[in-house]
């Protein structure tokens, strides 16, 4: 399979790595830092979009935000399968565009929604699908990191959507995964000295209800997850910090263990379950877990949430299923 | 651990020759740290104990009145007037939520500081008359939040106190615990409680927040559902909550104060808060000091945290004695308290609620 990966930034350098693995022939085209990850990773580069374009059967996008929606459109159009990094889009109109023309061209668009393919997450709706803690009903999630500094459109929020869309959009999407279908939102959010939190409420159309809070924090602050989802019958929980089977002191502060991603390299790594799904479906596999669909209700939640936080009130989500 | 017991101590100031001991009544035995409380005064020194329930008994399969005093080893009448002509120092109130209001009244009248079980009503006017009566007799009027004296509280106090978390932007806090339900049946009545969930469990965790940051809340706003523990017919009121709360200059917090620590679960449940700064994040967890394991009855949680109970009851003695108020007083009770109403209010209605 020929991979034409567009962008050169931190998530590429867990994609790469992981489409060698699977075997696949990677072509890098970015603005910058191509060359670099071309030298690094012993992959191909593009000189140019259309290059790129020319060159292979599944373009995988790592891009920032506000570039997806014309990137996904190009590749589209030239008639290849799409990957695109989360959030899909900035907002649910550009995502339903792109649906639509995906459909059009009759090509698939994978949104890269990659918590769905860590174990405990995954575990985790197993579970309670599977009725083992009865009824969810009060589901808690939080995602600490430090601030991504590494590259400034992050700190722009007409660009990045902020943290709600950037980085809670993630357990956004796997509180409806997991809790189902959202018919209210409220979020309030503070920021100070290069730091930004956001605390998001979901009401669940089946009554549950569910908290998401992210931290972009300090920096060195370590990547830590949890969740916790208490149902009728039952409590299960998760704590990246405690739940870990490595950990270590090694006596100097310079060596914490900070990072912008949470450490799997114990088992299978999340993207390449992730990135192999979308390549088996775009080969003509089953679907894979995670669907446009759930991409732009997610970014529908997150902008539900800043919608909120503007505004002080709670926001109604539209009722989806109302097709003409 | 207190002072008394540390070798090389001065000797505690209550047990020194000289000093009358202090009188202590506890008024009702509805709510279940009322023999906690009970048993914790017993073992501090220089405290004449006496306690009076005449308002038990009637609920099947509850220990109160004279039998639970007997099994107590605590001096016992028949009624609050009985008890109150003993004179009192100091009165401990633990009746039910929403009966809190004559009994602080009826001490307060009768000379005695007093320590009411949390929350410290069910109703902001009750809170007020209570403090105004208390105010009224000069009286010092406390309020049961034991958590606040938590030793991994006071260190997280002290780190935000001397800035270093930075400037503090969030709190994310949880009081989760099994349902009330067996000991004590008025719990999930809301007549006697005043609530749920909600009404149990915010209390600690937005009184917490307020001893740490000292900010005043502007919004409250809830959500509630009766998903948890649907199957139980005496429940009458919601079981799991989500309450954010929004502070003047821009500290934001959201309290879960569901129910829902399984039936099942080796321990009753704990309170958790976590405040992220601009330097930093910091989590406590006051009851997870513990030794865990399995015995043939499944998961054991052996808890050796420190009594936080006893720190409070120690600090209303040295009130008393001292004769002056000390916190977490009657002011920080109406304080949180308005944020359980408007929590309360906020469910209800499905709006934002100001409070002031």
């Amino acid at each position: 399979m020929n991979i034409g990966l567009i962008g050169a930034g931190g998530i590429t350098h867990v994609h790469i790595p992981a489409w060698l693995a699977l075997g696949a022939n990677v072509t890098v085209f970015s603005l910058e830092g191509a060359a670099e990850s071309a030298a690094q990773y012993g992959i191909a580069v593009a000189d140019s979009l259309d290059d790129l374009l020319g060159a292979c059967d599944v373009v995988d996008i790592c891009t920032p935000t506000p570039t997806h929606y014309r990137l996904v459109e190009r590749a589209l159009r030239a008639g290849k399968h799409v990957i695109c990094e989360k959030p899909i889009t900035l907002n649910t109109t550009d995502a339903d565009a792109l649906a639509e023309l995906a459909a059009f061209v009759g090509k698939q668009l994978h949104p890269a929604h990659v918590v769905r393919y860590f174990a405990e997450y995954s575990l985790a709706q197993s579970a309670v699908a599977a009725g083992q803690i009865g009824e969810p009903a009060i589901l808690r999630f939080s995602r600490i990191g430090e601030f991504p500094s590494w590259a400034g459109w992050f700190a722009d929020e007409a660009q990045s959507g902020g943290i709600v869309l950037d980085q809670m959009i993630h357990d956004l999407d796997i509180a409806r995964w997991i809790a189902g279908e959202v018919t209210e939102v409220y979020a309030v959010k503070n920021s100070a000295d290069g730091c930004e939190t956001a605390q998001v409420v979901l009401t669940h159309e089946r009554g549950a209800l569910s908290y998401v809070t992210g931290v972009w924090g300090a920096p060195g602050t370590t990547f830590a997850t949890s969740f916790s989802i208490a149902g009728s019958s039952g409590v299960l929980k998760h704590d990246s910090r405690t739940d870990a089977s490595l950990r270590f002191d090694l006596g100097s502060p310079a060596s914490g263990g900070h990072s912008m991603r949470p450490d799997t390299s114990f088992g299978e790594s999340p993207y390449l379950t992730e990135l192999r799904e979308f390549a088996a479906a775009t080969l003509g596999g089953a679907a894979p877990r995670v669907n446009l669909d759930d991409a732009t209700r997610a970014v529908e939640l997150a902008a539900a949430a800043n919608e909120s936080i503007a505004s002080g009130r709670s926001v109604r989500v539209a009722s989806q299923a109302v097709p003409a | 651990m207190s002072a008394a017991s540390t070798p090389g101590a001065p000797p505690h100031p209550l047990s020194e020759p000289g000093i009358r001991p202090l009188r202590v009544a506890l008024m009702s035995f509805a709510h279940v740290h009322a023999a906690g409380y009970a048993r914790l005064l017993q073992t501090m020194p220089n405290i004449e104990l006496r306690a009076s329930d005449p308002d038990g008994g009637n609920e099947p399969g509850e220990r109160r009145g004279q039998d639970l005093a007997d099994d107590l080893g605590v001096s016992y009448v028949d009624s609050y007037a009985e008890l109150l002509a003993w004179q009192p120092d100091a009165v401990i109130v633990t009746s039910e939520n929403a009966r809190h209001r004559p009994l602080v009244e009826a001490a307060a009248r009768a000379g005695a500081a007093v320590l009411c079980e949390k929350p410290l009503a069910t109703t902001l006017e009750d809170a007020l008359a209570m403090q105004a009566a208390c105010d009224a007799a000069d009286v010092t009027l406390m309020t049961a939040y034991p958590v606040r004296f938590s030793p991994a509280f006071a260190r997280l106090r002290e780190l935000a106190g001397t800035g270093g978390l930075g400037t503090l932007l969030a709190a994310t806090g949880t009081n989760n615990g099994q349902i009330p339900v067996g000991d004590r049946a008025w719990f999930t009545d809301p007549e006697l409680s005043g609530g749920g969930a909600m009404v149990d469990h915010i209390v600690h965790v937005a009184d917490l927040l307020d001893a740490l940051t000292g900010l005043v809340p502007v919004t409250v706003r809830a959500v509630a559902n009766r998903i948890l523990h649907a199957d139980k017919p005496e429940v009458r009121a919601e079981t799991g909550g989500l309450v954010t709360i929004g502070y003047a200059g821009g500290f934001v917090a959201t309290i879960d104060c569901s129910w829902s620590q399984p039936d099942n679960a080796p321990t009753w449940g704990g309170l958790t808060l976590q405040v992220v700064g601009t330097l930093g994040i910091a989590d406590i967890d006051p009851f997870a000091q513990h030794v865990g394991g399995t015995t043939p009855d499944g998961a054991v949680f052996l808890a050796y945290g420190t009594n936080t109970d006893a720190l409070l009851l120690n600090e209303f003695v040295h009130a008393v004695r001292a004769g002056r108020a000390r916190q977490p007083d009657g002011a920080a009770g109406i304080r949180s308290l308005k944020i359980v109403l408007a929590a309360q209010e906020s469910a209800r209605t499905g709006e934002v609620v100001s409070i002031r």
